[in-house]
């Protein structure tokens, strides 16, 4: 009896498998339209005009002009990117190498106390910018820093050093010792085990920690709208506020604008994207 | 090439805990020296100490004529292979092999001929452009030892190498280990908790145990006369049978088994007996044996191996195990018998192997006599 039962089970057993399946596609289905479908209608209406987009706003634009793009470009927005390139990846080498010299000081010195020491770094991550902000702008007044390039890469990069070296500190702890012992049987000094040994294989977690600052400075306001008041060094995120308020009636141009300021971001990600995952796999897992 | 001389060398790390106590040890220049003991016994630490990878704690470690203790490792003139090889996965096995040589600043002319001729050594030309990761286990072995060749330096050490190996291929790493350090000839400290291991290669033995040397000597020397009862279990396979005897002038008593041996022991009362497994022959169906004790084995279960049986069983209440030919025949309850000579004592209390002329056909060598011997 038991037998004859068997294949009905396995039936049931299958169209549990695939229902299961089918539901799990439609839902990534559904989250991937939700998550890429606002980008597409925001570069799609960057190619209609101020009436196309009040009239019919989901509809395609009736032409493909790149007028809108031109126009944003030439208002300013070809100097906020020129300005967010320089201190997104002026601050992410800054960060990234500090954290990672933190990181291999506190996972490979014989340091005394170094949980003290990781939980000073650490502690960094509870620290609001908010509530630095006065001292701050004090102190760069009186450095000579205010609305500089770098007031923005040192501000950058000290607020996100606890988060990188937590990140990277998680991934040198799963590298193997035996590599740095051999490396120090091989004749190499503290400086070469760090850049010929324990860095290129940090490379994972190295890329996947630059694209998370590149998404946290590119996108970063409060900061970047206190410590730069000219117009040649605001960053996109105030510029985009400012070409806002010069063109709050055309829509097309400040969807143009919107777009052009997230096609960087959007890009470096795709580009990076398997070292990213597998990085933040890897770091945070161990 | 060099001596290595360990010179009552203690590790004691944080919290008084010893790892390392007072360890002697002389290795002649040129020697293959095998450190093995089970997990724990101290054997990596005292090898990492004399790399310079831990700190002694007291005592010295001479490398040549040179007191080592605060030389750092780079410049101690030794290589070492480790036990997850420790390739750098980013370079390639060219790269691997002249990392020590660059760092050194070795001319570059110098450099390619020692890769070459190490690749030439372990038969690594075809690979010498690949990543680590595109070789084999076995390739990778290859690649580690390679990079202590290419240093030519004074002493080779070895951290169970070939532990993460498949059965086969160690065997056959075995062979080419043991070559390699013929060839070249250099002193040669290795690390392994595999007896098997250490007998084959080993020119000399040291069995640790708990931070301690149980024993030195060479491995057919500590293989038959053992200096301690954890010698004797840990050396060999099977491992010895050690059971409780009782000793009345020339008479053993193994349980129900009374054994004559022809002469007084100098200790009497309790004792731990000795013997191995393949000295013990089956009796022939009700007789005893012409010569040595006989003692009535009820088996248990048998394993084939072969080109023998394993036949577990007891004697009395104690384990034994019986190494027979393939063809022996068994029975439920069968006579074995065990050669006089080939009997060992050991104190029933602190396992020390006690003196017993007829037991030891072959030359003894304890711990004591082989360091004397070495000076």
């Amino acid at each position: 009896m038991s037998v004859s039962h068997q294949p009905r089970e396995t039936e049931r057993t299958d169209f549990v498998a695939v229902l299961a399946k089918a539901c799990l596609v439609t839902f990534l289905i559904s989250l991937g339209v939700v998550v890429l479908y606002p980008l597409f209608w925001m570069a799609l209406n960057g190619f209609k005009t101020n009436a196309e987009i009040f009239g019919n706003p989901f509809a395609l634009p009736s032409g493909f002009s790149l007028a809108n793009y031109v126009s944003a470009w030439n208002q300013g927005i070809r100097n906020y990117i020129a300005t967010s390139v320089i201190v997104t990846l002026g601050s992410a080498v800054c960060t990234v190498l500090v954290s990672a010299w933190t990181a291999y000081g506190l996972t490979r010195s014989k340091l005394p106390g170094k949980p003290f020491f990781v939980g000073i770094v650490l502690g960094g991550l509870m620290l609001s910018p908010t509530v630095a902000v006065i001292p701050l702008v004090r102190m760069m007044q009186d450095l000579g820093l205010y609305n500089t390039y770098w007031a923005l890469i040192i501000l950058y990069t000290a607020f996100r050093i606890p988060f990188t070296t937590f990140l990277i500190r998680a991934y040198m702890l799963g590298l193997p010792r035996d590599l740095d012992e051999a490396a120090i049987m091989d004749g190499a000094s503290e400086g070469q085990i760090f850049w010929k040994v324990t860095l290129p294989l940090c490379k994972p977690i190295l890329v996947s920690c630059v694209i998370l600052h590149v998404l946290f400075a590119w996108n970063e306001y409060l900061f970047a709208m206190i410590f730069t008041s000219g117009a040649d060094l605001q960053t996109l995120p105030v510029g985009l506020t400012s070409i806002m308020a010069k063109h709050g009636t055309n829509y097309a141009v400040v969807f143009a604008a919107m777009t052009l300021s997230a096609l960087p971001i959007v890009m470096t990600f795709f580009a990076a994207q398997r070292f990213f995952i597998r990085g933040l796999a890897e770091g945070i897992g161990k | 090439m060099a001596t290595i001389e360990i010179d009552k060398v203690s590790k004691i790390y944080h919290g008084n805990v010893p790892a390392v106590s007072e360890v002697d040890i002389r290795i002649a220049d040129g020697e293959f020296i095998v450190l093995v003991g089970p997990s724990g016994c101290g054997k990596s630490t005292l090898l990492r100490m004399v790399a310079g990878l831990e700190t002694i704690s007291s005592g010295t470690v001479r490398i040549g004529d040179r007191i080592v203790n605060d030389v750092e490792p780079a410049d101690r003139d030794i290589a070492m292979v480790f036990q997850n090889y420790a390739l750098y996965p980013h370079m390639t096995v060219r790269e691997n092999l002249a990392y020590g040589l660059k760092n050194r600043r070795t001319p570059k002319p110098e450099i390619e001929a020692r890769v070459a001729e190490a690749a030439r050594m372990l038969e690594l030309g075809p690979y010498l452009d690949r990543k680590p990761r595109a070789l084999s286990g076995g390739q990778r072995q290859r690649v580690a030892m390679g990079r202590a060749i290419v240093r030519q330096p004074s002493a080779f050490l070895f951290d169970e190498p070939l532990s993460n190996l498949d059965a086969k291929l160690r065997v056959s790493m075995r062979g080419e280990i043991k070559r390699l350090q013929r060839r070249v000839g250099t002193t040669s400290l290795y690390v392994t908790h595999d007896q098997l291991e250490a007998m084959t290669l080993a020119d000399r033995l040291v069995v640790l145990n708990g931070g301690r040397i149980e024993q030195i000597g060479r491995p057919l020397d500590v293989y038959h006369a053992p200096a301690s009862t954890f010698v004797a279990s840990f050396i060999g396979s099977p491992a010895m049978n050690l059971v409780q005897g009782e000793l009345h002038g020339s008479k053993l008593a193994i349980g129900p088994a009374l054994i004559d041996l022809g002469k007084a022991v100098p200790t009497q009362g309790a004792v731990t007996v000795g013997f191995r497994a393949e000295d013990l022959q089956a009796a022939a169906p009700g007789g005893t044996a012409a010569e040595g004790g006989s003692m009535p084995l009820r088996v248990d279960y048998v394993e084939e191996l072969g080109s023998q049986r394993l036949v577990h069983g007891m004697v009395g209440d104690q384990a034994v195990t019986v190494a027979l030919s393939s063809d022996a025949t068994l029975r439920g309850e069968m006579p074995v018998t065990i050669p006089i000579g080939r009997l060992h004592f050991f104190d029933a209390e602190s396992g020390r192997r006690l003196p017993w002329s007829s037991a030891e056909p072959h030359r003894t060598a304890t711990a004591p006599d082989l360091l004397e011997t070495a000076r």
